[in-house]
């Protein structure tokens, strides 16, 4: 059987909208209730970490390019160990459900329909996150590469509609809360780099031009970097980031606030259209990374059979943490951070160490593979 | 054939699940679409009153409002009290045939009573509702809000589209700050900056076409000002004239005029257009203390003459331009001193200007900005040029003479 492939383009593609859809909203109200104005400060500052990240990532899994991090910790360590390490996985993909359905049912359920029961939000995802999975990775490749393109018009209609209204003297001063507390509060956004870090460590092997890798995984995070930022910046010289920090999507009260010329108003609806294909395919993509988990810990050969457990399993608890405000907000500022920076950075980190050590292993990997 | 089949189950689900026809679902016919909003105090003490001026589309139609609804009458108002904003509008829909949506609202009228009370809950509430618009905007009135959003003003069928013009065309008028709940929210959350808002007044000055002898016969909202606050609550308010010294703190300028004594007669008046205005509020650190520099530029273009005036006659312009300068100092001196002494209220945002420039001073300091804001020294510089007379280059007089 042919393996499934996807482009670098895709890949790209697939990094961007991983991190866009959270990052523009709920974790620019936290960044702003910790540092302020500096909040595209902190943002750029977890960019730069969210690029090291990756680098960190691609260079582990090139060190053995056709097995992901999973199949490389089988290698090194044996069964038992790559199991575990599914096992991590898989809990680290069950936790960022939690983050990317709040993302999902909070942008829809209380701007748009606050009366509709939220397990109607949670249903929806899950279809359209499993249907899209039964078409595979490239399908989803694809999608995410019409994902760019609507991230790009809505970041492009948000700066036309808001930039009548931007102060600049609200980015001021630089660093009010001084370099440490701003590197401290990137901390969230590096939980949105984590989830696509995390994603590369798992779909990478997939990725056509191995020589490329590298320029490609970097790319997706300044681009997506770059489009991130431009919230964060709006959002303080707009809003300001006393207003900012008010909300728990601050993206969205960005759009309530953006217009242009008389009847172009309220962007709430533009902004929904348009992010929400960076939103399905956060749904779809820990989905999807979960069920490859699954696979790994129970030794399927496929990881078709474990869409729908895995998918029913991250929906149930994305499910618990959305129902209550209070819990999802301190969720994804405090367990979440805690649970995905250690996972996104020790499990690449032990890889890389365990390959230094086992180098003779991964060589006759890498050879037998040639 | 079984996949088809899967695509048709799936398509079925979906179309249940995400049309909205379960729950959420809102038919147009079945909201009061609000246009405007009047929050006043209630009969009793705790009680507030809210007034909401609900469209009928069916009778607003077309520019004149000729109505179609066999009504004629474009909009309806409903009041209701309630302990809390959110009660009342609830008892609104004690009598309302309609489920009241926000989504449309153009303005919030809060009564001065009211306001000199507190607007706290009021931000709370108009910022937490996901219907309202961030842009809707907000103003204090003397009057009963009540009356202020029911009143048709000028042009407009709907009274609420009409003062939403009002403010729209402010940067000709000039007579009050364009204050948006977004404002209000941003400089109530703010640890320097006090909130400013609009002021509007009824006044009787409509002309009716049928009966043109009886001028002044029914009321009109103008715009009158702003309402200055300290904290949430309304501690004065400042009059058109002092507006327009205000709005280069706060917004960018547009246009603005002064009226000045003719050189050679002082009974005539000469009027200038300013142009080209560059504003600056430049902060200081000196003993310990921050201090303010105020910088104004203006180009003035004449655009009214009582008296023979052209920029040939040097001397002439020149008096003109001292005349501007020291008017606009006056102006700015003016209210920089009621800010400080007389309303103890940073609505000009100094505190925020001193924030930017002195990051680590200003942290020393910004606790007791209150005491120490009525006591910073405050310099104001201006500079104006008379530059052109708009279409005529020579003087307009009578070419006898004798004249």
């Amino acid at each position: 059987m042919q393996k499934v492939r996807i482009s670098n383009g895709m890949f790209m593609a697939l990094i961007i909208n991983m991190v866009y859809a959270k990052a523009i909203g709920l974790t620019q109200g936290s960044i702003a209730r910790e540092v302020g104005g500096d909040m595209w400060i902190s943002t750029f500052f977890s960019s730069i970490q969210g690029c090291l990240m990756m680098l960190l990532t691609i260079y582990v899994i090139r060190q053995s390019p056709e097995s992901n991090i999973l199949g490389q910790s089988e290698l090194l360590l044996g069964k038992w160990f790559g199991k575990i390490i599914s096992l991590i996985l898989f809990l680290f993909f069950v936790g960022a459900a939690g983050a990317v359905y709040t993302t999902f049912v909070y942008h829809l359920k209380d701007y748009f329909l606050p009366e509709a029961p939220t397990i109607i939000f949670v249903i929806a995802g899950f279809i359209i996150a499993v249907f899209a999975l039964y078409h595979g990775i490239e399908v989803i490749g694809r999608m995410a590469l019409i994902g760019v393109f609507s991230i790009l018009m809505l970041n492009i209609l948000i700066i036309f509609g808001s930039i009548r209204d931007f102060d600049i003297r609200e980015l001021m001063p630089l660093f009010q809360y001084g370099v440490l507390p701003d590197l401290w509060a990137s901390r969230h956004n590096n939980t949105d780099w984590a989830m696509a870090t995390m994603m590369a460590a798992v779909i990478l092997p997939m990725v056509k031009e191995k020589n490329t890798w590298k320029r490609s995984g970097a790319l997706g995070i300044v681009l997506g970097g770059a489009f991130v930022i431009i919230w964060p910046i709006l959002e303080t010289g707009v809003l300001t980031a006393e207003v900012a920090g008010q909300y728990i999507v601050s993206c969205m009260q960005m759009a309530r606030s953006a217009q242009i010329g008389l009847f172009f108003h309220r962007y709430e609806m533009i902004m929904i259209a348009f992010f929400s294909l960076s939103a399905l395919t956060q749904i779809i993509m820990t989905f999807f990374c979960a069920a490859v988990s699954i696979q790994n810990l129970i030794g399927m050969k496929s990881h078709k059979p474990a869409i729908l457990p895995a998918s029913l399993i991250l929906s149930g608890f994305g499910y618990w943490v959305v129902l209550d405000h209070h819990r999802a907000i301190d969720y994804i500022e405090t367990y979440w951070v805690t649970l995905a920076m250690s996972i996104a950075i020790g499990i690449p980190l032990m890889v890389l160490v365990l390959g230094f050590i086992f180098r003779k292993k991964l060589k006759q990997s890498k050879s037998a593979s040639m | 054939m079984a996949a088809k089949f899967k695509i048709c189950v799936l398509v079925c689900v979906l179309i249940l699940i995400l049309s909205g026809c379960k729950t959420g679902k809102r038919e147009l016919n079945d909201l009061a679409l609000v246009m405007a909003v009047g929050l006043d105090k209630g009969s009793s003490e705790g009680l507030i009153k809210v007034t909401t001026q609900i469209a009928r589309p069916s009778d607003a139609r077309g520019q004149t409002g000729a109505p179609s609804g066999q009504t004629g009458d474009p909009i309806w108002s409903a009041s209701a009290e309630g302990e809390t904003i959110f009660q009342a509008i609830r008892n609104l829909s004690t009598f309302s045939s309609r489920r009241v949506f926000w989504a449309h609202n153009l303005i919030i009228v809060i009564n001065e009573k009211l306001a000199k009370e507190g607007i706290r809950e009021i931000i709370d509430f108009f910022t937490r509702n996901p219907e309202l618009r961030m842009r809707t905007w907000v103003a204090v009135t003397p009057n009963k809000a009540s009356e202020v959003v029911s009143t048709v003003t000028g042009l407009e069928v709907v009274p609420g589209e009409a003062l939403d013009k009002l403010f729209r065309y402010t940067p000709i008028s000039v007579q009050a700050p364009r204050t948006q709940i977004l404002d209000l929210q941003a400089s109530y959350l703010s640890e320097s900056t006090e909130p400013i808002l609009a002021r509007l007044r009824l006044v009787n000055r409509g002309v009716s076409n049928k009966k043109p002898g009886q001028e002044g016969g029914y009321k009109q909202v103008e715009l009158a000002g702003a309402g200055v606050f300290k904290g949430d609550k309304l501690v004065g308010t400042l009059k058109p004239f002092e507006v327009r010294s205000v709005l280069p703190f706060l917004e960018a300028m547009d246009t603005g005029m002064l009226i000045l004594h003719c050189p050679d007669d002082k009974q005539k008046k000469i009027t200038v257009e300013l142009r080209n205005q560059k504003f600056k509020v430049i902060p200081s650190f000196k003993n310990n203390k921050p201090a303010f520099t105020v910088s104004y530029q203006t180009d003035g273009s004449v655009v009214e003459a009582a008296c023979p005036f052209s920029l040939e006659e040097r001397a002439k312009v020149d008096a003109i331009e001292r005349e501007m300068e020291q008017e606009k100092k006056k102006e700015f001196e003016k209210l920089v001193r009621r800010a400080q002494k007389e309303l103890n209220s940073d609505f000009l945002e100094l505190g925020k200007v001193f924030h930017n420039r002195y990051p680590v001073e200003w942290r020393r300091i910004h606790s007791q900005w209150e005491t120490i804001f009525p006591t910073v020294e405050i310099k104001v510089k201006t500079m104006a040029k008379v530059k052109d007379t708009v279409l005529l280059k020579n003087q307009t007089k009578s070419g006898r003479i004798n004249k």
